[in-house]
């Protein structure tokens, strides 16, 4: 049923139908489905000609759309739900989940549409089974990291044209948004491990172990050092961006 | 029901499927599916969402009926329907040609059969 809407609001779309009329006719067609417990080709026939006939008197698109803006931040995955939806509700709308883990947004010019996220813990095989189980409430997938997978919903499916804004705020300043949680986890991370790696090497100076101590030292440090590391990264590269942009 | 039986009455209701779709909305508003059933319940036969979709852009479209979104508790929200003054006035009269109409072929048929 939903390749059939995708390629429904496709049409509409690309027939020139606003946003938020699209995801409004889509969710009172998927309604009405609901009502009749009949197939949606049956219902309504193939989706091409079923669009042709709701866009009589649509205006196609002039020319091309004029480029929304464009930005991409991340966040750790204490902040990333409140986030998202911080700048959901801003008009931003996630298009993909970069391999960085950055989330890549963009916004319509002019009066860009509410959106709201939500995550899920899935593993690679399960996606297209919660696809469709959150598919009927309006989710559609916009990007995955690891076992994250991230859905965005159009406010509009649940609001209809009071999805719009008539003013939305400037693009926020920043692009990385750590939580205080996140710090403290390092910091924890820090703390507890390292000594215990310390410790670990008097307490077993050689290797009795059933395996190689050493490794297993070497393993710990490495990723303390590599999850410090990253996040120092991660904040030069902030800083510098910002120096930048205060240019 | 015969196949041109059916086309018959398809041709019919293609006629007149706009000033039904205004009837049904003249004592409150409604959405797409209660509409249909509406239609069926007074005989009209199951109006398909295909059918009845156009008809319904097309009335909101010429500013006879107004729509209003509404979001549901649980699952999709609706499409709600009611009609406009201008809508209200326009099934007035076009109902009102449509009953003259009727009454004409009405005559027509009653005397044809008389014979």
């Amino acid at each position: 049923m939903s390749g059939y809407f995708e390629d429904l609001a496709a049409r509409l779309r690309a027939a020139g139908v606003p946003e938020q009329r699209v995801a409004a006719t889509v969710d009172d067609l998927r309604a009405y489905l609901g009502d009749s417990g009949t197939d949606p080709e049956e219902e309504f026939g193939p989706a091409a000609e079923f669009a042709g006939m709701l866009t009589t008197g649509a205006e196609p698109p002039a020319a091309e759309p004029a480029p929304g803006e464009r930005w991409v931040w991340t966040a750790d995955i204490f902040a990333d739900r409140r986030r998202l939806n911080e700048f959901g509700e801003q008009g931003w709308e996630v298009e993909t989940v970069d391999h960085l883990g950055r989330f890549v947004c963009t916004r319509a010019p002019d009066r860009p549409q509410r959106w709201e996220y939500r995550r899920e813990v899935v593993a690679p095989a399960d996606r297209e089974r919660v696809g469709e189980r959150l598919a009927p409430d309006g989710w559609e997938p916009c990007g995955t990291w690891f076992f994250y997978a991230y859905y965005k919903r159009p406010k509009a499916a649940l609001v209809g044209p009071a999805a719009e804004l008539d003013a939305p705020p400037p693009r926020p300043a920043g692009r990385v948004f750590f939580s205080g949680r996140f710090y403290l986890f390092v910091a924890v991370y820090l703390l507890v491990l390292v000594p215990l790696v310390i410790g670990l090497r008097h307490v077993f100076p050689g290797s009795s172990l059933g395996w190689d101590l050493e490794t297993v030292v070497g393993m710990i440090v490495g990723l303390a050092a590599g999850l410090a590391g990253t996040t120092v990264v991660i904040l030069v590269a902030e800083r510098r961006h910002r120096r930048r942009q205060g240019r | 029901m015969s196949p041109m039986t059916a086309d018959r009455r398809a041709s019919w209701l293609k006629g007149v499927l706009d000033l039904l779709v205004l009837a049904s909305l003249s004592e409150g508003e409604s959405y797409g599916y209660q509409i249909a059933r509406t239609l069926a319940d007074a005989g009209l036969g199951q109006i398909k969402g295909g059918t009845l979709y156009p008809v319904l852009n097309r009335l909101e479209e010429a500013g006879l009926l107004a729509t209003e979104f509404r979001a549901a508790e649980r699952g999709p929200g609706r499409r709600y329907y009611r009609l406009t003054d201008e809508g209200r006035r326009t099934l007035d009269e076009e109902g009102a040609r449509w009953l003259a109409f009727d009454e004409s072929v009405r005559a027509v048929l009653t005397k044809g059969r008389s014979r």
